[in-house]
């Protein structure tokens, strides 16, 4: 893992700054995202030039990485909070702030300068607000460009740019400016963004200079320690690695300054566990790079995964499948296309055609998906019989080989819950050969099965 | 006694075979990938029959108490025909595979180019797929191409000890013991080794780095060589221990390098892929 994980001074107001400094590279942090405020390196110092080439000393003797953080909250205005912004009235307050940030993340050497739009006041209609901020931002840019500082815009829930679609619309807008990159609080990804934070990190891409890290609820923005919200702390990491990411990624706790040594603490064995990959996530990053790859680790799945039932109420995985079939889907989702799926198929014994089966979706191509899912129709094996019958084929399957494969499972004691989408899909003439079945049982003096009679509407 | 036969082709034999071993004590083996008897003329019927020996071979054993293992390889025989050498080009999807624990058999066994070419390619898998080799050694021309072999070993940079020479004799013996690699005997009824023979062997150079195979096949053969061998072993006054050594914990640790052994008593599930051994079932 080559992402360098940083600490917030923020997540430390109750220290001097340089003891924050010392004890965040005590724990072992590499950076630090360095919340300029009133107690912390204040930009409004009269003797500031001297104070930051202090941090500067201070950060080198301590080998810690720096990023510049703009979101103190009684820094320009001691009665409101983060008052004035981009969009509010006192716009200009808020440009000169920023500049003086600029100017100090020069003289540090540090990554960037975060910063975030504002939240619209009230009496300020959405179309002045964004001009507003358009206007703003791109005087920021202006001197972040002459100093040769990059940005990082970082959206903020309930701000006027709160979700990422709407940092990366301001960006184009101003002519995509090389200066302007994207800061991204993975915890607000989780709170605000219709995906995932992994998924948000892929869409940042290269325009990512800053990451903020820290857990949280759908809908709910209070930053969190890992493990208390809904982060996919692992599969976010590995996104970052996936894309590159080379710069800051600083844990992101402003509530929590009151334990903050053992709060810093806690987060870093957190984020050390979960960058270290699981087999599986390895196995996906090495099909990504080369797709080939996935015809030696499809094999392996069960010897590194298990191979278990998902749900303990299936035990044969006949409707919900197996611990390595949902961790072969997983492989199979990392493919570019599916041209590789006929031949893990051929070539794989039967716990790999059940994977290659449950791992087709509705997208897949029909002309790749169809044979295999009519070969395992075929066959004998009730597990390769049900994974057959998934939303594939529910979307995909002719109506005679979807019945006949209904049919199938009746006969051989597949229960009919691993059959996708079957009230849609049943029809008359499911019914008629269900019930022509049922009576043939019937006139043998043999049981028919529960799941005949529902499908045909008489209780079991 | 328990016995590990870390080479026997069941694939050619009866599920009588299977009663027998079992009953012996025979109750782990490794099949290794070879001929058929007659030519195999496309690449299909290679992968067919990797299926079944990862497969159905598998389950068959495990109705028996049997744990069945596999090595796989283009066999040198067949690497000379054109028709086969696609072979190599779907192995490594294979050398991925549950219950394969060696690349095997590969080796000389007229010494062509096409052999060396093969032998080679298959040494370079065994490196990536990290699994030992079974190394067959030629019926004609043995000293000469046993040499050969262990020189193409030292080549390929494979450890000696993820190596086993197999088919060894009184004249072969003594340039694999030199070697590193692992020392592997085939006892038949009338040719190669016989019991006798190899008790002589063992008392000569010790029990380290031996393994005692029935090499059992189509051909006349015995799958419970292994398990008479290690009765001549007791009367020719080696103990138990010695036994216990060389037709169990040599085996194991030869082929437990791959990882991939798996020795618990196997799990019996009634049918494979839906179809039973059983005559008149599905």
């Amino acid at each position: 893992m080559t992402i360098e994980f940083g600490y917030g001074t923020n997540g430390f107001a109750n220290h001097r700054l340089d003891d924050a400094l010392a004890v965040i590279a005590d724990l072992g942090y590499r950076c630090v995202a360095l919340t300029l405020d009133h107690h912390h390196l204040d930009p409004y110092a009269p003797d500031l030039a001297r104070r930051v080439d202090a941090v500067a000393r201070r950060l080198a003797e301590l080998g810690l990485g720096v990023v510049v953080e703009t979101g103190a909250r009684y820094l320009l205005d001691p009665h409101r909070k983060h008052h004035p912004t981009l969009v509010s009235d006192g716009q200009a307050r808020r440009v000169d702030f920023l500049g003086r940030a600029i100017a100090v993340a020069r003289d540090l050497d540090a990554a960037c300068v975060s910063f975030w739009a504002g939240v619209r006041p009230a009496d300020v209609p959405p179309d002045e607000a964004w001009s507003r901020l358009r206007s703003g931002v791109a005087e920021v840019v202006d001197l972040a460009a002459r100093a040769g500082v990059r940005l990082g815009l970082e959206p903020e829930p309930g701000h006027v740019v709160a979700r990422l679609d709407q940092a990366l619309a301001l960006r184009v807008e101003l002519g995509e400016p090389d200066a302007l990159g994207i800061t991204l609080d993975v915890g607000h990804c989780v709170a605000v963004e219709p995906e995932d934070a992994a998924a948000c990190v892929r869409r940042a891409g290269d325009l990512l200079v800053n990451v903020q890290l820290d857990d949280m609820l759908p809908g709910v923005h209070e930053h969190l320690e890992f493990g208390e919200g809904a982060l996919d702390l692992r599969g976010t990491l590995a996104a970052l690695e996936d894309v590159g990411y080379r710069g800051p990624a600083a844990v992101e706790l402003p509530r929590h300054s009151h334990a903050a040594p053992e709060v810093a603490r806690r987060a870093l064995a957190a984020l050390r566990a979960a960058a270290t990959p699981d087999w599986l996530t390895g196995a996906e990053r090495r099909v990504r790079a080369d797709p080939a790859a996935i015809r030696a680790l499809f094999p392996a799945v069960g010897r590194a995964v298990g191979r278990g039932p998902v749900r303990a109420d299936d035990p044969g995985g006949l409707v919900h499948g197996t611990v390595d079939d949902t961790a072969r889907a997983r492989l199979v989702a990392a493919l570019p296309d599916a041209s590789e799926l006929p031949d893990l198929y051929r070539y794989g014994d039967d716990a790999e055609r059940r994977g290659v089966l449950r791992a087709l979706t509705p997208d897949t191509d029909p002309g790749i998906g169809l044979p295999l899912v009519r070969d395992a129709l075929r066959a004998n094996d009730t597990r390769l019989v049900a994974a057959a019958l998934g939303p594939f084929a529910a979307a995909h399957l002719d109506p005679h080989t979807w019945r006949h494969g209904v049919l199938k499972c009746l006969f051989t004691g597949v229960p009919l819950a691993a059959v996708h989408d079957l009230d849609r899909r049943a029809d008359d003439e499911l019914r008629r050969m269900t019930a022509d079945y049922a009576a043939e049982r019937e006139a043998a003096g043999r049981p028919v099965p529960d799941d005949a009679l529902r499908l045909l509407g008489r209780t079991p | 006694m328990r016995i590990f036969d870390p080479h026997v082709h069941m694939t050619s034999r009866t599920t009588e075979d299977y009663e027998s071993m079992a009953a012996v004590g025979i109750t782990a083996l490794v099949e290794p990938a070879f001929w058929l008897g007659q030519p195999r003329t496309s690449v299909g019927s290679f992968t067919d029959y990797f299926d079944s020996l990862i497969g159905w071979e598998r389950f068959r054993a495990a109705q028996f108490g049997v744990r069945h293992h596999c090595a796989l390889a283009l066999n040198p025989k067949e690497a000379n025909d054109p028709r086969c050498a696609g072979v190599l080009d779907v192995l490594p999807r294979y050398l991925a595979k549950d219950g394969v624990v060696a690349v095997g058999e590969v080796g000389y066994d007229s010494m062509t180019r096409e052999e060396d070419e093969a032998f080679a390619r298959q040494l370079e898998l065994a490196v990536e797929h990290d699994l030992p080799v079974l190394v067959h050694t030629p019926h004609r021309d043995k000293t000469a191409g046993t040499r050969r072999t262990l020189d193409v070993v030292r080549e390929s940079g494979l450890p000696p000890e993820r190596v086993v020479v197999d088919h060894l004799n009184e004249v072969t013996v003594g340039l694999v013991a030199d070697s590193g690699c692992w020392m592997g005997f085939s006892i038949y009824p009338d040719t190669k080794m016989d019991e006798e023979r190899m008790v002589a062997i063992l008392r000569e150079h010790g029990t380290d780095r031996v393994l005692v195979n029935s090499a059992a096949d189509w051909g006349r053969s015995d799958p419970l060589k292994t398990y008479h061998t290690g009765r001549a072993m007791l009367a020719g006054g080696f103990d138990q221990s010695d036994v216990d050594e060389v037709l169990w914990h040599n085996p194991v640790a030869f082929y437990g390098q791959s990882g991939r052994l798996v020795l618990d008593e196997p799990e019996t599930p009634a049918t494979f892929a839906g179809n039973s051994i059983l005559r008149g079932g599905s």
